[in-house]
């Protein structure tokens, strides 16, 4: 998983160096994600269930709850990931801060409705995974509507409160030169604190309160709970209550922020 | 060939004046790796506090088989990270030219043009998860017990280095090596657990196709007493093999590449 | 011996031709057609120690795919390339410790490295003895003004800086050939005229045989004395700059200033105006049918002439006409 996520940002920076791509080379790069995505929930699978080979449950889970859980965040792991820190960056050093500001849509608003854009693109790309991981990994969804729409809106409202603290936390690229190592602290608690890599119900109470105070849970263990049988539907109402309210503090914030670090680049000029 | 040893240290030495350069960002570098492993790390310690074993597999035994892998991993991280680079860094751009009109191999002058010291956060971090797992796991740090370690690693490495040099070789056709690359590197993820829990048609793929498990699984075997037969005396060659069948199918890249240009 | 011996030297490459569109790109993933294109076609020629010779043609002629089979960086279709006696493909390490290149806009510097640092590192790879090194390095630090670049890195520098730290680096090891592709591109006159006094000079002091690819006919005009010229592939001149001049060369142009407006004027033949404004007027006239005398005291004797000036053929515009077919325009009379 490590070199899974050290070699995505590499290619993050391959691609931003890339000329043109043939048509060849372009459809390598999307077979390359099939065959790494598919093998590391083969190794999740067969991880899980040696885990689970002598017990039925844990904390609370069955086998087939945590499997159905860790596929999907698998499945949905470029949703934690982020590329602000790297545009930001970009930005800065090509010096494009006043031109970015002075276009006439709230810089936030198109950034975050580009940004989903591409999720969404890339989530399509992805249904033929999903079908696999469905169909012979052992993922199993509900068939309920009512679970089904809570994940889709849970998933929107945590892609937007994601999206905010990102934006709050790639202001640090304002003030230091080299984005990288921040990039890969983020990347390293995005995926553990969102639950990619466990479930959060099974880390012990003082992880899951540091979880539960960090927005990356928001984006990932949250909506996927609807679809692994740890939320109800009945929970709905409330879950989104509280990513509203991450979703209003954020926003605030992160504008605050964004404010703040613009006018000390605007006035040191650059 | 002391030629060569003499020349890369050279390299080495210039590319560490580069690394100073930002020294920031060096130190970023190093810890990075060990970011990283930490959040693997606690995610393997938080599954398995709750379960007594992993298919037979306690946690300090995971934990070594874990520690080789990283161990193996760290050498071509360290040595041979531009074989992930060659397409878009240096064929594409054509700078890769360059090799073949300096007196030197062109195979040395990629690999030892750029060090990539990030790697040493993670040969230190499987060291220290060896080295912990080993004491409480109780096994000797008995003299054989050493040598067996460091030839492991190195075989290991070197396993790294061959498979990643063969799919490397793709940038010379399709000139981009980082899919290639990619489809094969990932398969070192089933390596890092103990290859017993797998099915048995995985164990073979990376015991005789994809040799990963000599770099982790059959070591740690040894180490533990666990009987898998001979595999745990086969590191060396497997690596051997697979360099020399890596070398001869990187020539004939390079034959193409020169026959067809860029 | 010659340095350079190339004979009937041919490169073709497989070019695979995709219809458009996805059909087309389905089609060419599984029944690939592929189409020959000549880059090189039966170029022969030989180049002699100590020659400047001036490697030129249009874009797309073939320059530089000769440049990679001279460097052995590419195998030759057919033909064969000798240079110092060596196949460069089969012998290419040999053959790389004698050569230099230099390519256009990419150095071979390290992009971080402080250029001594970069220096240093090249001459290990080239074994370059260190007192030999040191020696050189003053020389060229005196005659290519690098004192105060030493400890610059790559990225720091100018164009003209960076073409200068990369003719040292290029010759630190002594090579006795050396390709230079564009060395003086992008750079402005004075520094031009010091990279081109350097190669001069090495040229004379060491005997260096140098291939100049280049479109700046300034850099011809001072540096070669012999011009290969290719066009498509084929080689379509080879011989003195001299020679260019005098055979394509054979039109001058007197331009007149006149205290009035000429109305008709006589000429002698082989003289034809080119230009007729209010008091200025321009004559061509073929060097070979008559002569500037002889067209100066023509329209002297008809118009009141202020001031006039002879114009020497421009080895640019000879050149354009080569390209355009000048060549075979004259082996066909």
């Amino acid at each position: 998983m490590i070199q899974a996520l050290r070699r995505e940002l590499s290619i993050y920076k391959a691609i931003a160096g890339m000329a043109a791509k043939t048509r060849l080379a372009y459809n390598m790069w999307v077979w390359a994600d099939f065959v790494v995505t598919i093998v590391s929930m083969i190794v999740f699978v067969y991880f899980w269930r040696a885990v689970y080979a002598n017990t039925s449950t844990l904390s609370g889970l069955s086998l087939s709850q945590t499997i159905t859980y860790i596929l999907l965040a698998r499945l949905l792991s470029p949703l934690v990931e982020t590329r602000t820190i790297f545009f930001f960056g970009f930005m800065i050093r090509q010096g494009q801060i006043a031109v970015e500001l002075t276009r006439p849509l709230d810089m936030q608003l198109r950034i975050m409705t580009e940004s989903f854009a591409e999720l969404l693109v890339f989530l399509v790309q992805r249904l033929p995974l999903f079908l696999i991981a469905w169909l012979f990994f052992g993922m199993q969804l509900p068939s309920d509507p009512a679970l089904w729409g809570a994940f889709f809106i849970s998933l929107v409202l945590g892609q937007i409160v994601l999206f905010l603290f990102d934006w709050m936390f790639a202001c640090l690229a304002f003030y230091v030169t080299e984005t990288w190592g921040l990039s890969v602290v983020r990347v390293a608690a995005g995926s553990f604190f969102s639950g990619a890599i466990v479930p959060l119900m099974m880390m012990p109470s003082w992880l899951q309160k540091l979880a539960a105070g960090l927005p990356f849970a928001q984006a990932m263990a949250v909506p996927v709970s609807f679809l692994s049988g740890i939320s109800t539907a009945a929970d709905a109402p409330h879950i989104w209550l509280i990513q509203i309210t991450w979703l209003l503090v954020l926003l605030v914030l992160s504008r605050i922020v964004f404010g703040i670090a613009v006018r000390k680049v605007t006035v040191q000029g650059g | 060939m002391t030629r060569y040893l003499e020349l890369y240290w050279y390299f080495l030495i210039q590319r560490f004046k580069i690394l100073m350069e930002y020294r920031l960002n060096f130190f970023i570098g190093a810890t990075s790796t060990a970011i990283l492993q930490a959040a693997s790390l606690t995610a393997i310690w938080v599954v398995m506090r709750q379960i007594p074993s992993l298919n037979g597999w306690n946690f300090y035994e995971v934990i070594l088989v874990y520690g080789l892998l990283t161990m193996g991993e760290s050498i071509t991280h360290m040595f041979a990270d531009n074989l992930w680079t060659v397409g878009w860094n240096y064929v594409r751009s054509g700078d890769f030219d360059r090799f073949l009109v300096r007196p030197i191999d062109p195979l040395f002058h990629l690999l030892a043009d750029r060090f990539c010291h990030d790697g040493i956060g993670n040969l230190i971090t499987g060291a220290l998860l060896v080295g912990v797992s080993m004491q409480q796991l109780g096994i000797a740090f008995s003299l054989q017990h050493i040598v067996y370690i460091i030839i492991s690693v190195l075989s290991g490495g070197v396993i790294f280095i061959a498979l990643n040099l063969i799919t490397a070789t793709s940038v010379f056709w399709i000139m981009e090596s980082i899919p290639v690359t990619q489809m094969v590197f990932t398969m070192n993820e089933f390596a890092k657990y103990p290859l017993s829990i797998y099915h048995s048609s995985i164990r073979i793929l990376l015991t005789w196709i994809i040799p990963y498990g000599f770099v982790s699984f059959y070591p740690a075997s040894y180490l533990l007493g666990r009987d898998v037969g001979a595999l745990v005396w086969l590191s060396p060659l497997v690596a051997l093999v697979f360099i020399f069948m890596a070398y001869r199918i990187w020539l004939f890249g390079l034959r193409h590449y020169s026959s067809t240009g860029s | 011996m010659a340095i350079i011996q190339v004979d009937n030297l041919n490169k073709t490459f497989k070019v695979q031709r995709k219809d458009p569109g996805l059909g087309g790109a389905v089609k060419a993933l599984f029944l690939p057609k592929y189409e020959d294109k000549v880059a090189v076609n039966g170029i022969s020629f030989s180049i002699d120690a100590s020659e400047i010779v001036g490697y030129i043609g249009v874009n797309g002629a073939g320059k530089s795919t000769t440049i990679k089979m001279l460097t052995g960086i590419l195998l030759p279709t057919s033909g064969s390339v000798l240079v110092l006696g060596r196949d460069p493909h089969r012998e290419r390490v040999a053959n790389a410790r004698e050569i230099g290149v230099v390519f256009g806009q990419r150095t071979q510097l390290w992009w971080d490295l402080a250029f001594i640092e970069s220096l240093s590192l090249v001459a290990k790879i080239y074994q370059v003895p260190q007192t030999r090194y040191k020696q050189l390095l003053d020389q060229f630090a005196e005659t290519l003004e690098l004192k105060e670049l030493l400890n610059v890195p790559i990225r720091n520098m100018s164009l003209g800086q960076k073409m200068r730290a990369e003719l040292a680096a290029t010759l630190i090891h002594e090579p006795r050939v050396v390709y230079l592709d564009e060395p003086t591109i992008g750079l402005d006159l004075i520094v031009k005229e010091r990279i081109r006094e350097f190669i001069k000079e090495q040229n004379r002091t060491k005997s260096t045989t140098v291939v100049l690819t280049t479109h700046d006919l300034g850099d011809i005009e001072e540096l070669c004395k012999r011009v290969i010229i290719i066009d498509t592939g084929k080689l379509i001149y080879d011989g003195p700059i001299e020679t260019i001049k005098d055979r394509f060369g054979k039109y001058r142009e007197i331009t007149f200033e006149t205290l009035s407006t000429p109305g008709h004027v006589d000429l002698p033949s082989g003289a034809e105006i080119i230009l007729s404004e209010p008091r200025k007027i321009s004559v061509r006239f073929d060097r070979t049918a008559t002569t500037a005398s002889g067209v100066a005291a023509a329209l002297m004797n008809q118009l009141e002439v202020k001031d006039f000036s002879l114009s020497e053929p421009d080895l640019a515009s000879i050149i354009m006409q080569i390209y355009n077919g000048a060549l075979s325009e004259e082996q066909a009379t």
